[in-house]
């Protein structure tokens, strides 16, 4: 039993699923599903459709060198069972996981780095030059709180003067 | 012919259910589907009489028609052995043009499933021919084969190949 890569999106191929083509020069094309099946048909490059992990590593979206990737190499030995071998494999392939899984994270969170900064800063900016579509610029002008504080003016002293010269 | 045929069918079953049942629905859903969508749902079938097949080994012949599928109802698959007429051949060969050969089918269009449950498809219909009895009478085969032929017991044909798919 070999797990196999398909050929356009590059996930794994559990046995049982899939289908293999082989074209005249010997060369074998394998797909997960007939989803990545028909886009081939279709003659679709891989490196330029957004899913796949070709262009998501073509275009620094995911990790592309890293040292959890050597232990999955293409082995063409059959190795002769042994259970000790077989257990420490299999502990080895959950750890190695775990640390393939953190790095990726890592990898993502360091691509969206300064997302929020330069969220706040868009936000302000439009704020700034949209809002006249929110209130009209006569509203704003009245209403304390969506202007910026004006200076206070006492006028108090000289109405109560005039009051009093009226009566 | 047969795909072609069986598209058209098609067609004409859906228009058939739309003026029975829903006209703006069906055929709304024909026209969205692009002209390119049918022709690339092309069905791949048996290969039946009057299939023309390439014939890959160096007997003489270039392309054969069958005549019969010696298995199967439908038609032959991979690995299968039909009889076949020779149509084109190659002046100085082991086979003329007219003749009637066995053949064994290494290379199909339409996927045969693996015991193990995966699908294996080749891009065109190949034959190499055999006599009665099995052996084949060219002595080299091009292009790759598929290993359901050892279930068939075409070991000779296996021991030629160049790539065993």
């Amino acid at each position: 039993m070999r797990l196999e890569k398909c050929w356009f999106c590059s996930s794994t191929i559990y046995p049982g699923h899939g289908i293999q083509f082989v074209r005249n020069d010997a060369k074998i094309f394998r797909f997960c599903r007939s989803k990545c099946h028909k886009n081939f048909k279709m003659k679709r490059n891989p490196r330029k459709v957004k899913w796949t992990k070709a262009y998501r590593r073509l275009h620094g979206k995911d990790m592309t060198q890293d040292s959890t990737f050597e232990f999955e190499r293409k082995r063409n030995k059959p190795e002769r069972y042994d259970r000790n071998l077989a257990e420490n494999t299999l502990k080895a392939i959950k750890k190695i996981d775990k640390v393939r899984v953190d790095r990726e994270a890592r990898h993502h969170a360091m691509r969206m780095k300064g997302k929020k900064a330069m969220e706040r800063k868009e936000a302000a900016k439009e704020l700034e030059q949209s809002i006249h579509m929110v209130k009209a610029p006569a509203a704003l002008q009245q209403e304390a709180s969506l202007t910026l504080p004006k200076i206070k003016v006492k006028v108090s002293q000289e109405q109560s003067q005039e009051n009093r010269m009226e009566e | 012919m047969a795909a072609s045929s069986a598209s058209k069918l098609f067609r004409a079953g859906r228009s058939l259910l739309g003026g029975l049942k829903d006209p703006n629905g069906s055929i709304g859903l024909s026209k969205d589907l692009p002209r390119s969508y049918l022709f690339s749902q092309q069905q791949r079938t048996f290969i039946q009489m009057r299939t023309n097949l390439k014939v890959v080994d160096n007997s003489g012949a270039k392309r054969v028609m069958c005549i019969q599928a010696l298995k199967g109802k439908r038609g032959a698959r991979l690995g299968d052995t039909i009889v076949a007429s020779v149509k084109e051949a190659q002046p100085g060969g082991k086979v003329k043009k007219g003749q009637v050969v066995y053949g064994v089918v290494v290379r199909a269009a339409m996927q045969r499933g693996r015991s193990d449950g995966s699908e294996i498809k080749f891009d065109d219909n190949a034959v190499v021919l055999v006599n009665k009895q099995g052996e084949p009478i060219g002595t080299r085969v091009f292009g790759p084969v598929p290993h359901e032929l050892r279930k068939k017991k075409h070991v000779k044909i296996l021991s030629l190949a160049q790539h065993i798919a």
